[in-house]
């Protein structure tokens, strides 16, 4: 008996050991029982000290990447308003699934008056928590749907990422030397579409004869694959490496077999110092500032929001990360600004006919000469779902 | 040609931690125990063996030296294995001497493996402020290796001699059990006892010695697993989820290789393969989501035709899942 009573206790043990291991995901409802105070107008307004800001997010930030970047933001609207941590409720490691409603919920129990969703599997959860508490504000990163789901407490953001992998491409067209790129893509969909597209433009931009080849992982997590699929790529001949996938695997195999890497969401330097040449990024502080100031000066929030680089360089919501002088070819740095300065001025637009590109079904699309297709111009959310010439898809 | 080449050298990398995951749980097994942890020990493996490495680096840099590659890598074994034993010892003392659930327990150190590796791996992290990446000369001693004229040999140079060290410790260590198994009186021994404790013990075979034995070389074994992982797969550089389910699979791989560690060579290397197919092998009209789907399709298929062939040979330990309580005889 003795013993029975003696396991049970050292499999409790077992247990809040592994749950204080996954990561603090339990800022929960410390004050559920305060709810929502005075639900306030809207054009009201609402004291700073009674505001409290909800995340939802799908990592946590030791995934060194798009999480980690994100709460980045985070940190910097609390310094820049000027809000204690208390009045920040994150939510970390939610999976795109009915833990994401769960999630939602809590944070309008805890009073949030405007709540975040950073993954873009949340959109569907969040539309329905949103049309059931139409004082609350949901902002969601790289959704689509606000505009047309008829809510006014629903709204989108993203940032034009694509200007940043333009840029970053640029330092991959200039090292390459086999004129082949290599792409580790998680997904077939527009937002990776976009970018590896916007990266292979980058790329071509200063070097005419370049091609790319991009395989998928089907994750966006899984660093054994994305590990096998740039060796793949490595195999077939790139010699520089590009993804849209969380972990550093592709860098470290890059370095590995004496190729090239150009991250994304995080500089890669320290860990793949032989490798890493630069990193497109985004600084999501400039939203999460903009919107938390709307809810308290009881201001409208834009139902899509999508900000570039700005004409005076003051609220860049993207950035490369620094370059790594060491491997770059000569005069990257160069050439990006100038192309940088080009984007800014509008004389450049990233997506300039003429284009030809199939979707993943098999649909044409083109671009006429002297036209440019207005990616995330009407909608936050990217659309450019479309392969271009120069570019193939394997596997 | 080439296209082949690279395609069973990456079916060998692949491969190689699923294997010494299966080889842990299969030595696990035959003991009886099943134990479902390999995904939590994996863990606990990872980062012992991508922490031990960056201790003594930081430590030989603090001095003012220069850390050695190999002693880096030794300290990585040891550990990782240490660390993968540790886990299978806490499961090992739940389930041999306090008898609990094996099912049970197996699945709570995954959980608590998972979040030892994330963790420690965040706290290394968050020390070194971004990511917890090894030194040039670590990370050049989980290189492929080169012996000077085999590795030159074009094919076969390539294909037999170029890997990093850890596929052959794992290839050795599969020769080795099949050997253990089939040649030994230990062997034997531990056979009977995951077969049938009662007779074991009626014979004189100390089935707690042995079961503690099994599963605790094992949990090592697959503790190794887990620093290919880290140190091989992601390169000496901690990863958030690094082992992301392959421990999970190298526990399907035991009944693809139905209990037998030579078996397993062939099950990983066939795995591994089928896992890295899509990527080399493009045969136009076929979705990528069936190229994934392949592994499990094949575990499936594997598993229908030994059931039909009803050997006795290559099934399931019998005792296996079921605790042995002497006073219940």
């Amino acid at each position: 008996m003795r013993r029975r009573v003696f396991s049970v206790l050292l499999s409790a043990v077992l247990m809040a050991t592994a749950l204080t291991g996954c990561g603090g995901s339990a800022d929960t409802a410390d004050d559920a029982q305060t709810a929502q105070e005075s639900p306030e107008k809207e054009g009201a307004g609402i004291a700073k000290e009674d505001l409290k800001v909800g995340f939802v997010h799908i990592g946590d930030p030791s995934d060194m990447g798009y999480t980690y970047n994100h709460d980045q933001g985070t940190q910097k609207m609390q310094e820049d308003l000027g809000l204690s941590d208390d009045q920040i409720i994150n939510k970390f490691n939610t999976p795109e699934d009915a833990q994401c409603d769960t999630a939602l919920r809590e944070l309008v129990d805890a009073g949030c008056q405007i709540i975040f969703g950073t993954s873009f599997g949340f959109e569907d959860y969040m539309l329905e928590v949103a049309r059931e508490y139409p004082d609350v504000q949901f902002c969601h990163a790289t959704g689509y749907q606000a505009a047309s789901s008829g809510l006014s407490n629903m709204h989108d953001y993203f940032t034009p990422i694509y200007q940043a992998r333009y840029l970053s491409g640029i330092a991959a067209g200039l090292k390459t030397e086999t004129d082949k790129l290599g792409y580790v893509a998680a997904f077939p969909y527009a937002e990776v579409i976009s970018g590896l597209t916007s990266f292979y433009l980058g790329a071509k931009s200063v070097n005419p004869d370049v091609t790319m080849e991009i395989q998928y992982t089907n994750a966006w997590n899984d660093p054994k694959k994305e590990s096998e699929v740039a060796q793949a790529l490595i195999d077939s001949g790139c010699d520089v490496l590009s993804q849209h996938s969380d972990s550093t695997a592709a860098a470290t195999t890059a370095e590995k077999n004496g190729a090239w890497h150009v991250g994304y969401n995080a500089d890669t330097i320290a860990a793949a110092p032989k490798a890493s040449l630069i990193s497109a990024c985004i600084d999501w502080s400039i939203y999460l500032t903009e919107a938390v100031q709307a809810v308290i000066d009881g201001e409208e929030i834009p139902a899509d929001w999508c900000q570039g680089l700005s004409e005076d360089g003051e609220t860049d919501t993207i950035y490369l990360s620094p370059l790594n002088e060491d491997i770059a070819a000569e005069g990257t740095q160069e050439a990006i600004d100038e192309a940088e300065e080009k984007i800014r001025s509008g004389e450049v637009q990233v997506f300039q006919g003429p284009l030809k590109g199939v979707s993943p079904e098999g649909e044409e699309f083109e671009v006429k000469e002297g036209e440019h297709f207005p990616e995330q111009e009407e909608a936050s959310a990217p659309t450019w779902s479309y392969i271009v010439d120069g570019c193939t898809v394997v596997g | 040609m080439n296209t082949l080449l690279d395609l069973a050298v990456a079916a060998v990398l692949a491969g190689t931690p699923l294997l010494l995951g299966t080889l842990g749980e299969i030595l696990t097994e035959k003991s009886g125990n099943i134990n479902l942890g390999v995904e939590g020990m994996m863990f606990m493996g990872a980062i012992a063996g991508l922490a031990a490495p960056y201790v003594y680096e930081q430590c030989v840099l603090g001095a003012g030296g220069r850390p050695l590659g190999w002693l880096g890598a030794v300290f990585a074994l040891i550990a990782s294995f240490l660390a993968g034993a540790l886990g299978a010892l806490i499961y090992g003392f739940l389930t041999i001497t306090l008898r609990a659930d094996q099912n049970v327990t197996g699945l709570t150190l995954t959980i608590f493996g998972t979040g030892v590796g994330n963790f420690f791996g965040e706290y290394l992290s968050g020390r070194a402020g971004g990511y917890v990446a090894l030194g040039d000369e670590v990370k050049a001693a989980f290189a492929g290796i080169s012996i000077p004229g085999l590795s030159q040999i074009p094919v076969v140079g390539r294909l037999f001699f170029r890997y990093n060290w850890v596929v052959y410790l794992a290839v050795a260590v599969a020769l080795a059990m099949h050997h253990f198994f089939k040649r030994t009186r230990a062997g034997l021994n531990l056979r009977a006892v995951g077969e049938d404790p009662a007779a074991a013990d009626a014979a004189g075979i100390d089935v707690a010695r042995y079961r503690y034995l099994a599963t605790v070389v094992g949990g090592g074994l697959c503790g190794i697993g887990g620093m290919y992982m880290s140190m091989v797969t992601t390169s000496c550089v901690w990863v958030h989820d690094c082992v992301s389910g392959y421990g999970w699979l190298a526990v399907a791989l035991v009944i693809f290789a139905a209990w037998n560690p030579a078996r397993a060579l062939l099950a990983a290397l066939v795995f591994g393969g089928l896992t890295v197919l899509r990527l080399y092998l493009h045969i136009p009209g076929i979705p990528m989501q069936i190229y994934d789907m392949l592994p499990y399709a094949v575990t499936v298929l594997v598993l229908i035709v030994t059931s039909i062939r009803q050997s006795r040979e290559n099934v399931q330990p019998k005792s296996c899942g079921v605790n042995y309580f002497r006073e219940e005889r």
